[in-house]
């Protein structure tokens, strides 16, 4: 052991117990006190603290840039708050998140995907109604319906809309064109889109690029199409109360319609072991016709592919008889509120900040994405699809399904079901009945959630 | 010299401090939390419904199965670990480079090796390209996407990476038997396949041992990032192993809990082939003596 003068002295053996004894009570009260400690956010000089855990940049690039720039003008406008923003990756968004909700301490702001996977934490305990810390004229006047509907359960709004992903599958023109089809007519009936799909096939175009190898796609497909036959949102929740079966053509006619699309050979033959992002590559490297996509993404493809020449948006052809049938899916990411945050007023008002129109403005200009906001103006859009999709925003139905039905569904029901179709010998039978397992399964094993669903009123829209 | 009697147990507990924090409280968490259910908005109640949740779903006796499955490689590792153990240490021309290449893939990251092989054995990847421009139409295959294949798929590139450490081990031991040993064998006019036999695999017996059990331990708790990266589990969930179970039921699926209850039935799982393995080695030791 050195001394202070820096010679060596023998370690004694009741010096090593000590030595011994201290080490144990700091290894024992090191992570007692880390334990202890506040969260994230706090009170520094006077000044609260937000810390906002976000993602987005994934699906819209340019969404860090725009936050930065928020952050920076929010902290720079007053002296009161000062907000940091910490961009999460997609593996770690949910898992970080539910660490720190167990532990009680994290970040005052929480971004989630929106509906049913943001309500999932909701129904854990993990966040506080956003209803309670704003004005429910501010969130009328502000937030469409459709899109509050996503996170409102148990008469409280939790989700404030952060931006919205508009689902639609961006279509090369030229592609149609080549294979002799109407360029600016793409199909709108399903009768329609098969013929379409038969040209580009005929044309030597793999006509739909996808990827299902991570299993993201079959929440796509089954919002796209599983949601035609419904007439209001209670129909699409009701086989997760258990007040009906998921069986008939109501619930399990798309899948027919799915398999229609995998026999006559319309998806790339490598579909099950590449994953999404890799099949909507296959877009921008002009070897598919159409792909499925969001709305920042489609604004992406337009803006680096060649614009209104090459790149035009269409909805989901129709095929059921439902009031969704001829619907637009504009769901919403969403920011929450923790439950552990000391600070939920002042988070509370940067997430309305966000929603001021210069930030609207501003997100979309940086990263393609649109707030879903009544104020959010029409002559702020650049692109034609954006304007295209704002159009059928307007005019159609807002619903995606994905946002309605428990995750586990989608997991263990609608991924390993739709898979199935690729398999030689598969039956629409087998895949309804994997769907309707998981939906048996994820009764017996998440009763709470069961629970959630069965005191669940909808916001209708 | 006289020495009290609870003197050695102060000498160990740093030690034992250390272990109970890091080790013996992420333990004991995860087994309250197994049986912690959770009711709405986080109100909690103690039982054993996550337990009977697992235990009916066929997905993780599935999972569990799976894990089983990659046993079955195990002894392939083994045995070309140790031909290639052997070849090296008759120092074949050019072993030392052989030896590093042999080597080479175990320190590589495992992420970085699912992704790249993942690249190799998509459907349109490179394996598939070289069979087709070698005709040989019959072996494309979509070693990822068909969903009888792609466990297997997965089971031979870990064990193109974990055969690297056999082979290391089983070098490392040869390296240090006796010499003598071997001299005295050729004298007695022993051929080659008798000195490997009743010299080299004895000398071994420990190294495969050690090997073998580690190996057991990995197939069932240590190849989440193979599959996560070149499957996800699927296709149709038949690559789904049992760490993979826990993942998406605690951080997709928000079940926490019951992922806390795969984790302890795992935990088991890993502690009864522990134990299974001990019991072996003692009675061989026995059946030794």
């Amino acid at each position: 052991m050195r001394t202070v003068a820096g010679e060596y002295k023998e370690l004694s053996r009741r010096g090593f117990l000590q030595m011994s004894g201290l080490a144990g009570v700091a290894a024992v009260a090191a992570p007692l006190l880390a334990s202890c400690s506040s969260s994230g956010g706090g009170s520094q000089n006077g000044q609260v603290e937000l810390l906002v855990w976000y993602w987005g940049e994934q699906e819209a690039p340019g969404m860090k840039k725009f936050m930065q720039q928020a952050v920076a003008k929010y902290n720079s406008s007053q002296s009161k708050v000062k907000v940091t923003a910490v961009l999460q990756s997609s593996d770690s968004l949910y898992s970080a998140f539910a660490a720190a909700a167990q532990a009680g301490k994290g970040p005052d702001i929480q971004y989630l995907w929106g509906g049913t996977q943001a309500l999932g934490d909701v129904w854990l305990g993990y966040c506080s109604p956003l209803s309670d810390y704003v004005d429910s004229a501010w969130l009328k006047d502000n937030i469409p319906q459709a899109t509050l509907a996503e996170t409102n359960w148990g008469g409280k709004q939790w989700g404030m809309p952060f931006y919205q992903i508009g689902t639609a599958f961006p279509y090369n023109k030229k592609m149609f064109a080549d294979a002799g089809l109407n360029a600016e007519e793409p199909p709108v009936t399903w009768d329609a889109y098969l013929t379409a799909l038969s040209k580009l096939k005929k044309a030597g175009v793999t006509p739909i690029g996808a990827g299902f190898k991570d299993q993201y796609l079959g929440g796509w497909l089954a919002s796209y199409f599983g949601q035609q036959n419904f007439n209001s949102v209670d129909d699409s929740i009701a086989p997760f109360r258990g007040s009906v079966k998921y069986e008939g053509p109501m619930y399990t006619e798309w899948i027919e319609r799915v398999q229609d699309l995998v026999t006559a050979g319309f998806f790339n033959d490598d579909i099950q072991s590449i994953n999404l992002y890799q099949g909507q590559d296959l877009f921008t490297a002009r070897k598919a016709a159409i792909v499925t996509s969001v709305q920042p993404q489609i604004t992406s493809f337009y803006r680096t592919m060649g614009g209104a020449d090459t790149v035009g948006v269409m909805r989901s052809p129709a095929f059921g008889t439902g009031r969704f049938a001829n619907s637009f899916g504009a769901p919403a990411q969403v920011l929450l509120l923790t439950k552990f945050s000391e600070h939920k007023e002042e988070a509370a008002a940067f997430l309305k900040f966000l929603h001021t129109p210069e930030m609207m403005q501003l997100m979309y200009r940086e990263s393609g994405a649109i707030c879903p906001d009544t104020k959010f103006e029409a002559s702020w859009l650049d692109t034609e699809t954006d304007k295209t999709m704002w159009n059928w925003q307007k005019t159609l139905p807002n619903f995606w399904y994905q946002y309605y039905y428990p995750l586990p569904f989608e997991t263990n029901g609608v991924d390993p079901g739709l898979q199935q179709l690729w398999q030689s010998g598969a039956t629409v039978d087998s895949a309804i009945s994997t769907m309707q397992g998981a939906i048996s399964k994820w009764g017996d094993q998440s009763p709470a959630q069961l629970d959630a669903y069965k005191t669940w009123k909808p916001l209708e829209h | 010299m006289r020495t009290r009697r609870w003197t050695p147990y102060a000498y160990l507990l740093p030690t034992l401090a250390f272990l109970g924090v890091v080790f013996g409280y992420a333990v004991v968490a995860v087994v309250l939390e197994s049986f912690r259910v959770p009711g709405l908005l986080g109100v909690m109640h103690w039982g054993r419904e996550n337990y009977h949740g697992i235990f009916h779903d066929p997905l993780f006796w599935q999972s569990l199965r799976d894990n089983l499955k990659l046993f079955l490689v195990i002894p392939a590792m083994t045995v070309v670990g140790l031909v290639v153990a052997v070849l090296l240490f008759e120092r074949i021309k050019g072993w030392r480079i052989y030896r590093s290449l042999a080597f080479l893939p175990y320190i590589l990251a495992v992420p970085i090796v699912g992704v790249v092989f993942s690249y190799i054995l998509e459907r349109n990847g490179v394996l598939n390209q070289m069979l087709d421009t070698l005709h040989l139409h019959f072996l494309v295959h979509d070693w990822l996407g068909n969903p009888d294949l792609a466990l297997w798929s997965i089971a031979v590139i870990i064990a193109w990476q974990q055969t690297g450490l056999a082979i290391v081990l089983f070098l490392a031991r040869l390296a240090s038997v006796d010499e003598q040993l071997y001299e005295a064998a050729l004298t007695d006019g022993a051929n080659w396949f008798q000195r490997f036999w009743h010299i080299t695999m004895p000398q071994l017996a420990r190294v495969i041992e050690f090997f073998v059990t580690i190996s057991l331990i990995n197939m069932l708790s240590w190849v989440f990032s193979y599959v996560y990266v070149m499957t996800g589990g699927g296709p149709q969930q038949k690559s789904y192993v049992t760490e993979l179970y826990i993942y998406q039921n605690a951080f997709r699926n928000g079940l926490s809990n019951l992922a806390s209850a795969a984790s302890v039935i795992l935990l088991l799982v890993a502690t009864a082939v522990l134990f299974v393995q001990a019991v072996t080695r003692k009675a061989v030791d026995r059946i030794e003596v």
